[in-house]
């Protein structure tokens, strides 16, 4: 009945007409009657040339922002992206070994007890602020370094260094309490400060340094900006005009900001490995490895846990774990099975070690048995990471194999941070570390889960502190003597079992093709002086 | 209407004053701790109780209470633990952006309802009603984060004719209509959910209303249905539509969150979760203490409008 009912004044079609006229009107008439496009603006600019050109903004996507506080422990991509574009060390690895290369540091020379280490500053470089960089500034950036207030990472080979000499502008020298393999270690990490705005770069407000590009601008939560430094101390470089870091926190979101050409490079290790992998098939982008920039997932066992006591049971759960399902199916083969931190490219790597623990559930079981009756045991994990929680579930499956009852409990990562530092953990947990890939020996003085002062297994024995002291008071830590150290040590982790290796993770880098000579730290830093646009 | 408005203030207070306190002791009954984040794990407990006294943590909880509402209540919100510079100005920007994009999705979404509603009441024809019941139907049970995705692929990866995500990077008003093309897709996504709800109702509500004996009157009198559903059935279902409009509004803020994260977009959801997942308690107790004051606010609004708009609600409130 109604609808024989007259519509007149409107029919259904000018209403329809009017109705999209009405969408187009909010969103659309911009877009159709405008000239610029917001895909094309993102996408201008890129040529096709192979050889280095010199202008463009590479854009880039991080998952995170600057926390200027923590301007000094930041291992977040926005930290590490500021510290590589900015700031530059005193001198710096290459990525496949721990052989120290002049950054800041033209030469340097360590005397014959291994106490003191005179460094050769270059006199040509300038701050951003164009104040010249001296020694009295790579002093007050190393003091710095080794308050404790800022928790830097190797803060304890920072503060090692009892005494500097900075007279001369363009001479550093440093003494040490005792000899202190992993100097170097802290030469490459720690940045190189201007003394004058340091409070500025505590607070967020400007970030001065004597890098390849210079800090523009931020916006908290959005993006950060960064123009070359016309006046670098490398002639001609950077090629790039501008880099332009916007955070993306989701990983699904920087994924299509990639493919859709928003951004031409994700930060390392921001996407699911499956998702670079697929990124390496696809035309137009590339995945590239980063050799010597490691990280290691490990399993850390609370050794005064019910039923983690006995050392047959950490030995048990070595020999359960099914690392290459893990390395293959979580990690898509980007890496390596391991039973000791050290990746292939560090002095302190032994292949043969490495097959002490390989997966044998039978002999997993008879461990089992000789102990006895095991109790629920917990691991924890950081429930917001995939990877984490595919690692835990396969480790949860192997070890019922085993005979062993493991409970998951996934924490939130801030919840996972205080039990680490508190050494709270109920039982197992899973994570990863870092800093295996510098100097073997930082790894049992600095990193949190090895230190053999103070660690999250609540492990401690005199033999194993004793081997870690050692081998980081050899002065050269990478030569001959050095690596019998690292034997020692390698023995005493895989006797004591308080961590458990997995495997070493290689971070993954995507990028558009036109992104040429891009380049990275072992730290994962950016080193972009050479980067271009195609 | 004053008296109206007058006796609706003080409850709000209460909610507001109650919320502080509740907002406050959940961020301290949560576990986890913004000196430990702060700190990393290679950290001295000297570092830690150095980071605590700096953030004022080492201080009573009453006495941190105090001294954060005496703060507030003064509007100094003090500076962030973790993202750094003035809560304020942290706050400001991504209240900036997320009020562009709801914004712009409340545009759409009652812009769509409307066509939609009128257009099956209008030519209430079956094939119409159908496709519109499909359309709210699929709306309503996709969820932003499934809309988003789906949107982002079709639109900025296999069409690349939209930004997949984030903000102008010139601002807003640098070039209207690169601003445009970013909001079309954050905002369309967020808008669906809210469409399909406001056209589920108003179109209900015109119908009942195109029942009314006057309509029926006004149809033998010869009145056409356009007439009849825009001048008059219209009029009478918009007080009653606004109130679901406001509910809306506060679902529509709700899935903001989810949506800023799949589009980049720098607002106060990205805020919240950034501050949340690092603790950063300055941060989260200024942004859920201002969700309250901005849902309070709206319900005062949404209450005052519809009390003006129909005398009976006020004269009611009045007795």
């Amino acid at each position: 009945m109604n609808s024989s009912l007259s519509t007149a004044g409107l029919d259904r079609r000018a209403f329809f007409r009017g109705s999209a006229i009405a969408a187009l009107a909010i969103f659309g008439s911009g877009s159709l009657a405008a000239c610029s496009s917001a895909v094309g603006e993102q996408r201008s600019g890129a040529g096709e040339s192979a050889n280095p050109v010199r202008g463009g903004t590479l854009t880039l996507a991080i998952p995170d922002d600057i926390s200027p506080s923590a301007l000094l422990t930041s291992t977040t991509a926005a930290g590490v992206t500021l510290s590589g574009l900015v700031y530059e060390t005193l001198t710096r690895y290459p990525l496949d070994s721990v052989v120290p290369q002049p950054v800041l540091a033209k030469d340097w020379k360590l005397s014959d007890d291994g106490l003191t280490l005179t460094l050769n500053l270059r006199d040509d470089v300038k701050f951003h602020s164009g104040r010249p960089f001296t020694a009295a500034d790579a002093e007050f950036s190393l003091r710095t370094y080794a308050d404790p207030k800022f928790s830097a990472q190797l803060r304890s080979t920072a503060a090692a260094i009892t005494g500097f000499d900075s007279s001369d502008p363009h001479t550093l020298v440093i003494t040490l309490a005792h000899r202190t393999g992993n100097i170097f270690d802290l030469l490459d990490l720690a940045p190189i400060f201007d003394s004058q705005t340091f409070d500025k770069a505590i607070t967020g407000e400007s970030f001065i340094g004597t890098g390849p590009f210079v800090f523009v601008s931020r916006t908290p939560n959005s993006a950060i900006s960064f123009e070359r430094n016309p006046n670098y101390w490398i002639v001609e470089r950077p090629y790039l005009d501008r880099v332009e870091a916007r955070i993306v926190p989701d990983s699904q979101a920087r994924l299509t900001s990639l493919k859709s050409g928003q951004v031409a490079l994700v930060s390392p290790a921001s996407l699911t490995f499956r998702d670079s992998q697929t990124l390496a098939k696809t035309g137009g982008f590339e995945t590239t490895s980063i050799d010597g920039a490691e990280l290691q997932i490990y399993l850390g066992a609370n050794v005064t846990a019910d039923g983690l006591t006995d050392i047959r049971t950490r030995k048990a759960l070595a020999y359960a774990i099914d690392r290459d399902r893990i390395m293959t199916e979580v990690y898509r083969d980007t890496g390596y099975a391991v039973n000791l931190p050290w990746p292939k490219s560090s002095p302190a790597y032994d292949a043969a070690k490495n097959s002490t623990y390989t997966r044998d559930v039978a002999k997993a079981r008879g461990l089992v048995s000789e102990v006895g009756a095991l109790p629920t045991i917990s691991l924890t994990y950081t429930g917001a990471s995939p990877d984490f929680e595919a690692a835990a579930q396969i480790v949860q499956a192997n070890l019922a194999e085993a005979g062993i009852t493991v409970e998951l409990d996934p924490v939130e990562a801030t919840v996972f941070f205080k039990q680490l530092i508190g050494a709270e953990f109920k039982g197992l947990w899973l994570t990863n570390h870092t800093f295996a890939q510098y100097v073997p020996s930082t790894l049992t003085v600095s990193a949190y889960p090895f230190n053999a002062a103070h660690n999250a297994s609540k492990f401690s024995s005199p033999a194993y502190s004793a081997a870690a002291e050692a081998a980081w008071q050899v002065p050269d830590g990478s030569s001959d003597a050095a690596k019998k150290l690292y034997a020692d040590l390698g023995t005493q982790l895989l006797d004591e079992l308080f961590l458990i290796e997995i495997g070493v993770v290689v971070p993954q880098v995507s990028a558009a093709s036109t992104v040429r000579d891009l380049a990275w730290t072992k730290g994962r830093q950016p080193q972009f002086a050479n980067t271009f646009l195609a | 209407m004053i008296r109206y408005v007058a006796g609706r203030i003080p409850s709000a207070v209460v909610v507001l004053f109650l919320a502080s306190l509740l907002i406050f002791s959940v961020m301290r009954l949560v576990p986890g701790d913004p000196a430990l984040a702060l700190a990393g794990p290679d950290a001295t407990p000297e570092a830690i109780t150095a980071i605590r006294h700096s953030l004022g943590l080492d201080k009573s909880i009453p006495a941190q209470y105090i001294s954060w509402i005496g703060d507030v209540l003064t509007l100094d919100l003090g500076r962030s633990f973790v993202l750094g510079g003035q809560i304020s100005d942290l706050v400001l920007a991504g209240l900036g952006n997320t009020a562009v994009l709801a914004g712009s999705a409340l545009l759409v979404a009652v812009v769509l309802s409307l066509i939609l509603s009128v257009a099956v009441v209008v030519w209430p024809k079956k094939w119409l009603t159908s496709v519109v019941n499909v359309l709210n139907t699929l709306s309503v049970a996709l969820p932003n984060f499934v809309t988003g995705v789906l949107l982002v692929l079709v639109f900025a990866v296999v069409i690349p004719v939209l930004p997949s995500g984030g903000v102008p990077p010139g601002g807003y008003l640098a070039h209207p209509d690169i601003t445009l093309q970013y909001l079309v897709l954050p905002s369309l996504c967020l808008a669906l959910p809210v469409a399909a709800a406001l056209t589920r109702f108003l179109s209900e509500a015109l119908r009942t209303e195109m029942a009314q004996q006057y309509v029926i009157t006004a149809q033998a009198a010869g009145v056409s249905r356009w007439n009849l559903v825009t001048r008059s059935a219209l009029r009478n279902a918009l007080p009653t539509m606004l109130t679901v409009l406001g509910i809306q509004t506060g679902h529509l803020l709700g899935g903001a969150v989810l949506v800023e994260a799949i589009f980049a977009w720098p607002g106060i959801g990205q805020l919240i979760e950034q501050g949340i997942g690092r603790r950063d308690y300055p941060v989260v107790q200024v942004l859920l203490l201002l969700s309250v004051t901005i849902f309070v606010l709206i319900q005062l609004v949404t209450d005052i409008v519809h009390a003006y708009l129909d005398p009976r609600i006020r004269i009611g409130g009045q007795s």
